[in-house]
């Protein structure tokens, strides 16, 4: 510790550029992340909000809601619970007077149902009858309010906005809660049609019938439109982002030791232990890693208070612990190619040359 | 009793057609309090030499004694720590470490030797006997040759070590400072009983040692 401060101490503008780098790196990568989780979840909120476990879909529609029509013929066997619920979806285009267009997911529930009792409001009361909807916290952002009638589709009926409803998000979109009746209506199925699809809470929910099947909730998420692809994208470029804080910091204090070859040669002559040289390193790059990812915590905490609440970012502790950690490690691991030629250093090279 | 004593040492250099034999049937002793001085030249075996007698390397056959020990057959470890506690080392050039100031140097001996270093007023005399007491918050870039020169002499002082070796300590000084630093060894040699050894071109330390010896293609004579 005490030869990696004095060295850090001495060498300030090449110790300052390497944790620029760093802290830069780390704010990307900590960024990535919150972009990546919070995107994620606005695929997903709604799913986690009802904490579905199973989902029964046409078997034919390749896993998505919005290409599944269960008919009543289908759902004649159907043990509906305390923990199963109906859902009609339709994608919808939210319009009203004085306020932008919002493209939308409408759900239509049933009220004895447990998905229409779960709602969490945050404002107003749960709809009742045909034209009374709740819709999620976000349209309130852009300006939606209690008391609002929309339009759905260009509809000529008007829905009356009656409460605004947290995570109530599937597929990056908001959700509009209405009955079954508006449902049917918006997509206008036949009447032999009962639900798009039924969500259980209950893990080991099974109904297998003509063309209805039940699938594991995850199955489902993974086949969301994206969802997968968005995951494997965001990982990707996460991991490359560790990566290459590794190669830098490795190519650092790799240059770093080779400039100083000759000085660990006479320090080793004069009988200082190589592992004080390798602890030297070592804490070296741990010093780095955790100023610069400080610097990039700190720039994170201002970004997400200045950060307009539109940006789907989650800042969640779990990824700067995970972020953290993992420059960690990149440092340690980085430290370690240094410390092959340190121990390799021939002391008897300080004298005669 | 001598403090360090070579015994029929050789070293040998690389295989087959490249082997150079640097040093054959090396028999060397010298004795606390004594200033030896190891001319030749160029090529001769003196850096050799000086390596085999600090532990820097071991011979390739023979026997290096130090306090009264074998230490050819020593572990890298151990040879490590007989450096840091027994052997001072003098070299020509970035004997400092560059990113530590003068007083720090010393703080890295205690960082890694505890004990039987110089107390803090032997330090204090030390640096000021060398004349470099005003010198101590500056860094190694900042001094002179000839002060880096006083500061190295003070950290090799400092883990009180019993033997001195030094390559070519005043190949960068003029004669002034030459004379300066034939007479400090001297009165180390003489005043804190180190066993120093100088390897050296500079035919203007001879008056001031006690033994000469001459190397040339790897054999030793003694000259004084
Ligand atoms: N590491 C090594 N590998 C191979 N040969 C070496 C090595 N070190 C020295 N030699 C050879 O051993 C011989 C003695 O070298 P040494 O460095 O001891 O000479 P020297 O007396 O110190 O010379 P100088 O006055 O030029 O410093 C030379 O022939 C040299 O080429
Ligand atoms: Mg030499």
């Amino acid at each position: 510790m005490f030869l990696a401060l004095k060295e850090i101490k001495h060498e300030k503008l090449r110790y300052g550029l390497i944790i620029l780098m760093i802290f830069l790196i780390s704010y990307l990568i900590f960024m990535l992340s919150s972009l990546a989780v919070g995107l994620a979840s606005e695929n997903t909120q709604a799913i986690d909000s009802w904490s579905a476990k199973k989902i029964v879909l046409n078997k034919n529609s390749n896993i998505s809601l919005s290409q599944s029509i269960l008919t009543k013929k289908d759902l004649k066997d159907d043990d509906i619970g305390k923990n199963e619920a109906y859902i009609g979806q339709v994608a919808v285009v939210v319009k009203s007077k004085n306020r932008p267009s919002v493209s939308a997911q409408f759900l239509g529930i049933k009220k004895d149902q447990f998905i229409y009792k779960d709602q969490v409001l945050v404002a107003g009361k749960r709809g009742k009858g045909k034209t009374e909807i709740t819709v999620d916290s976000s349209l309130r952002d852009k300006g939606y309010r209690l008391g609002d009638k929309i339009s759905l589709n260009g509809s000529a009926r008007k829905y009356k906005i009656v409460g605004f409803v947290n995570n109530a998000k599937i597929n990056i979109a908001p959700i509009i809660y209405g009955s079954f009746a508006t449902w049917r209506k918006l997509r206008m199925v036949a009447p032999n049609v009962a639900a798009a699809a039924i969500v259980s809470k209950n893990a080991n929910y099974k109904y297998n019938y003509k063309d209805a099947k039940t699938y594991p909730i995850a199955t489902f998420i993974n086949k969301l439109p994206g969802y997968t692809a968005q995951n494997m994208t965001f990982g990707l470029m996460i991991g490359f982002l560790f990566v290459i804080s590794l190669i830098i910091i490795a190519v650092f204090l790799y240059i770093l030791t080779m400039q100083k070859m000759h000085n660990l040669a006479v320090m080793r002559a004069q009988g200082i232990p190589s592992k004080t040289l390798v602890g030297a390193t070592v804490s070296q790059s741990i010093i780095l890693v955790v100023v610069g990812v400080i610097i990039a915590l700190i720039l994170m905490w201002v970004t997400a208070a200045v950060l307009p609440a539109a940006v789907p970012m989650s800042f969640t502790t779990t990824i700067m612990i995970a972020g953290t950690l993992g420059m960690l490690v990149m440092g340690i691991i980085g430290s370690l190619i240094p410390i092959r030629s340190i121990l390799k250093v021939d002391p008897a090279k300080a004298i005669g040359e | 009793m001598a403090v360090i004593e070579l015994k029929d040492v050789e070293k040998i250099y690389g295989k087959g057609d490249a082997q150079v034999e640097a040093l054959k049937d090396i028999n060397f002793e010298a004795d606390k309090s004594e200033l030896v001085l190891i001319m030749g030249p160029s090529g001769a075996g003196k850096s050799t030499f000086l390596t085999i007698a600090g532990s820097l390397q071991k011979p390739t056959s023979g026997q290096v004694i130090i306090n009264r020990e074998d230490i050819s057959k020593f572990s890298d470890k151990k040879r490590n720590s007989l450096r840091l506690n027994e052997i001072g080392f003098i070299l020509q050039a970035y004997n400092l470490v560059p990113y530590l100031t003068v007083h720090d140097q010393f703080v890295l001996v205690d960082k890694v030797k505890k004990e039987d270093n110089l107390s803090k007023e032997d330090l204090d005399k030390l640096l000021e006997d060398l004349g470099i007491t005003k010198l101590v918050k500056k860094y190694p870039n900042e001094l002179s040759g000839g002060q880096q020169q006083r500061v190295a002499i003070a950290r090799a002082l400092y883990a009180n070590p019993a033997i001195l070796l030094a390559d070519e300590p005043t190949a960068s000084l003029d004669t002034q400072n030459v004379e300066e630093v034939g007479k400090l060894f001297k009165k180390l040699a003489k005043e804190r009983e180190k066993a120093i050894l100088i390897v050296t071109h500079d035919p203007r330390l001879e008056k001031y040692a006690d033994h000469i010896y001459e190397m040339m293609d790897g054999k030793m004579s003694q000259k004084k």
